[in-house]
């Protein structure tokens, strides 16, 4: 491996390095963050994050933003909800939930994909419609009373493997899959990278915008769903702020607005970073407000830096190239001395 | 006929230079190892309007650049009126000397006024009423009677390039006028206003140079003429008794012939209806659409792959053809690679195997394709064309233009094999060895059953690649086959079609005989 293929292994996960280094910075601190069972609850706590991130990942490859996500997540749990008060069904009321879900994120596609509006004043129209509704519904209310048999859910194990850590286990794989080895994927960057050019090589465009909605709707009311059944209780307010928060996860990611790129290794480390960053707070016993505020500031820090890596990565490719060449000319240069007559 | 040796103009007295409006002086222009613009000198009385003319990669547009400033010359000087411009001096300092430029696309803030657009990036002085008379009175002096509230966006081409020139009067005098295809995409009323317009500049002292594809118009305005090839002056004398097939003969030299394949017997593939008559090509044919800049040929390419306006009447292969969107066009193996190649095709944020695979991955099916099939498939595309550079996994961006383009043809042409293969342009922007590696893997595919059309106005690209070719203004036709597709005859034959002094063509019977002898 040569130095400028290190040197771009090392740029593209330089989140991985920040995340290590913060680890064990945490760890210093306080060894009880280092622990087996703390790593165990992080990831479940951030596991409804990441299953909102990785379809926000792909919106935002596409080139498009959903600002509506955590409204969504919100409104599908009080459905959910009084599905499940009404019913004491946990098939059916997790299928309102997610049927609520897929209807928003197919309001969303068909507004961006086919009448071609912009996304951003689109879904954060509707980030306040969902909210909206969602309180409208409850009457503010907190829900409660909920079905034993969904609120188990939220406590079920798979193994030794809690459920909500296999979920996002899962979301994750098929997100790698999808994004590396499907054509539907390579689309989706390609909607992102040229449009235009999507658009003459047969990409159905609009409708693979619509199904990315669709899809991130369909999670998004899983998330709520699954927060509703962690805290055995709905609550109008379960989805809020999530949508910056999975914007944050997908930048920190080295996701550019641009779309285009992205890999979801980089969502995965920008999720265990917000995980870690927020867990550690805790830890060390800083307060709320602070914490959003050192975020907040993460996030700038992490776009300021991506610059600098971004640039790494281009002159590393660069002087690789150049190499390339030189080799491939000092190869033809050789070849002619050994050949005979000329 | 005109001679091959650069001669200086005539009128212009020896030792003289107080009168020269604009001096090239040897000047050079090296883009790394390459040399646009060799040794090329040019000496520009006040009034006279040079037309600069030659195929693409000749050296023009770095000529005009260099005037502008927009390109520093390697080696040579650059003078207005005996002042010589330091070499490296901004576009600003050109500005400053009275050199106005003139684009094809005007640079204007589009979602500004008129106004707003002839004021931006000055110093403003005096109020606001005594501003826009001004602007008025310049606006009228180009000849453009436009609303100064008007936003630049609601305006026609023709207008916004008068805004263009407007803001050049605007500088003050005009003492270097440089227009750069400015007809290409306007009517023939336009047009003849533009040309009165240069005249009247020309006739108060300016010096004009006049960057054309387009023949006629060369002719129509111009009192001198200079051809560049290769970056050097190959012709440079008074436009006066020149004829179109004098500068016709003069553009000729391009890539010899290829090989051509005997498709004679081959059955049509494509039929669509043109105007009065109809365009045909049969199995394995290479059929030129040759026609004026952003001419109808472009278009019709477009309508074929669906992207344009609605057709009737197409046949493909005896069956009827009625496309409404890309998918209709690749789902009967049509295959379309649009002219502006970075703009509509390049993913520029993909790697460079999937920017070719990236249409075919749902006939691979969903899967590991990454490994296997899509591997050999890439470095198979890739020996067809010749592309040089780094492995496949690398992002686009890292390849040279030239091999950019290459992989952008490949796309269309190699991994799945089209019946009918939709060319614009397809050797724009490129150097002659890719030219040649372009021209070689179009003819293999011929070879093998691709039928081809091929969209250009650039006479010297279809010469070098088409069996036989239609040569296009508005809704007129002409044919050209066999050995008659040349430089010279393309050129001749749009010149007489936009004059309107052609027969009928569904009139000329489809004769075998006038098919070329093959070897």
């Amino acid at each position: 491996m040569s130095i400028e293929k290190i040197k771009i292994v090392l740029a593209r996960n330089g989140v991985f390095g920040a995340l290590i280094l913060m680890a064990l910075i945490f760890g210093a601190i306080n060894p009880r963050f280092l622990s087996f069972n703390n790593g165990s609850t992080i990831l479940q706590q951030i596991a409804e994050l990441g299953i909102i991130s990785l379809p926000v990942a792909f919106v935002v490859m596409m080139g498009c933003a959903d600002l509506s996500v955590g409204a969504i997540a919100s409104c599908s749990a009080v459905i959910a909800g009084y599905a499940l008060l009404g019913s004491h069904n946990v098939i059916i009321g997790m299928l309102a939930g997610l049927a609520f879900g897929v209807l928003a994120g197919a309001i969303n596609g068909f507004l961006v994909a086919y009448l071609r509006l912009n996304t951003f004043v689109v879904t954060l129209g509707f980030l306040n419609v969902w909210n909206g509704l969602a309180f409208l519904l409850s009457g503010g209310k907190t829900l409660t009373g909920l079905p034993a048999g969904f609120t188990r859910l939220g406590t079920f194990f798979i193994g030794f493997v809690p459920l909500q850590i296999a979920v996002l286990i899962v979301a994750v794989a098929a997100a790698w899959y999808i994004l590396n080895h499907t054509a539907k994927g390579k689309q989706i960057l390609a909607v992102g990278g040229n449009n235009r050019a999507a658009h003459l090589m047969g990409v159905r465009v609009e409708a693979t915008k619509f199904r990315v909605f669709v899809v991130t709707g369909a999670l998004s009311a899983l998330a709520g769903m699954m927060l509703s059944a962690k805290l055995a209780a709905v609550s109008p307010s379960v989805g809020n702020g999530m949508e910056l928060t999975a914007l944050i996860v997908v930048l920190l990611g080295g996701i550019a607005f641009e779309g285009g790129t992205g890999r979801i290794s980089g969502v995965v480390a920008g999720l265990l970073f917000v995980g870690v960053l927020r867990n550690g707070l805790v830890i060390l016993g800083v307060s709320a407000y602070l914490q959003t505020i050192l975020v907040g500031l993460t996030l700038v820090v992490a776009v300021a830096l991506d610059k600098s890596i971004q640039r790494i990565i281009r002159s590393a490719w660069q002087s690789r190239a150049r190499k390339l060449v030189q080799q491939d000319s000092a190869g033809a240069r050789s070849l002619e001395l050994v050949s005979p007559g000329k | 006929m005109i001679g091959a040796a650069p001669a200086m103009d005539p009128a212009l007295p020896a030792g003289a230079p107080a009168l020269e409006r604009v001096h090239f002086q040897d000047m050079t222009v090296d883009f790394g190892a390459t040399r646009a613009v060799d040794n090329f000198s040019l000496a520009m009385l006040p009034g006279e309007i040079v037309g600069l003319l030659g195929h693409n990669g000749a050296g023009k547009s770095t000529v005009l650049n260099v005037a502008t400033g927009a390109v520093a010359p390697t080696g040579g000087s650059f003078a207005v009126d005996g002042v010589e411009v330091p070499r490296g001096s901004s576009p600003r300092a050109f500005a400053e000397l009275g050199v106005t430029v003139v684009h094809q696309e005007p640079a204007l803030a589009k979602n500004l006024s008129v106004f707003d657009n002839l004021e931006l990036g000055r110093s403003r002085k005096g109020g606001r009423d005594a501003r826009r008379h001004t602007a008025r009175a310049v606006l009228s002096k180009v000849g453009a009677g436009i609303d100064l509230d008007r936003p630049v966006s609601t305006l026609s081409l023709g207008q916004r390039q008068l805004v263009d020139l407007a803001r050049g009067v605007m500088e003050g005098e005009i003492k270097v006028l440089l227009l750069d295809e400015p007809t290409a995409a306007l009517g023939a009323q336009e047009t003849a206003a533009l040309h009165g317009l240069i005249r009247e500049f020309a006739a108060a002292g300016t010096a004009v140079i006049y960057v054309s594809h387009r023949l006629p118009d060369i002719l129509d305005v111009c009192t001198r003429i200079v051809v560049m090839s290769g970056g050097r002056q190959i012709i440079d004398r008074p436009a006066a008794g020149i004829t179109a097939r004098d500068l016709a003969q003069a553009l000729a030299p391009g890539i010899s012939k290829p090989e051509l394949t005997d498709t004679s017997k081959d059955k049509t593939a494509i039929e669509l209806p043109f105007g009065s008559s109809r365009i045909q090509a049969r199995t394995g044919e290479v059929v030129g659409l040759f026609g004026m800049a952003s001419g109808e040929q472009f278009s019709l390419l477009e309508d074929l792959y669906g992207v344009g306006r609605p057709m009737t009447g197409v046949l493909l292969d005896g069956e009827a053809y009625q496309p409404a969107k890309p998918l209709d066009a690749l789902r009967r193996g049509i295959h379309y690679v649009p002219a502006d190649r970075e703009r509509d095709g390049l993913l520029p944020t993909v790697s460079a195997k999937m920017n070719v695979l990236l249409p075919w991955l749902s006939h691979m099916g969903a899967g590991w394709w990454v490994g296997g099939a899509g591997k050999g498939m890439y470095s198979g595309s890739r020996n067809e064309l010749n592309v040089h550079g780094p492995t496949g996994e690398e992002p686009i961006a890292e390849f040279s233009g030239g091999n950019r383009q290459k992989h952008l043809l490949a796309r269309w042409m190699f991994p799945k094999r089209p019946r009918l293969l939709l060319l614009a342009q397809p050797t724009q922007g490129v150097d002659f060895g890719a030219k040649v590696d372009i021209v070689r893997a179009l003819r293999r595919l011929a070879a093998e059953g691709t039928t081809a059309l091929v969209a250009s106005a650039e006479s010297d690209e279809i010469a070098s690649m088409c069996d036989r070719s239609y040569v296009i203004y508005k809704d007129r036709l002409r044919e050209l086959r066999g050995q008659k597709v040349s430089d010279e005859n393309l050129l001749e034959s749009l010149l007489s079609l936009a004059a309107g002094n052609e027969p009928d063509p569904t009139t000329v019977p489809f004769k075998d005989s006038d098919r070329k002898q093959l070897p």
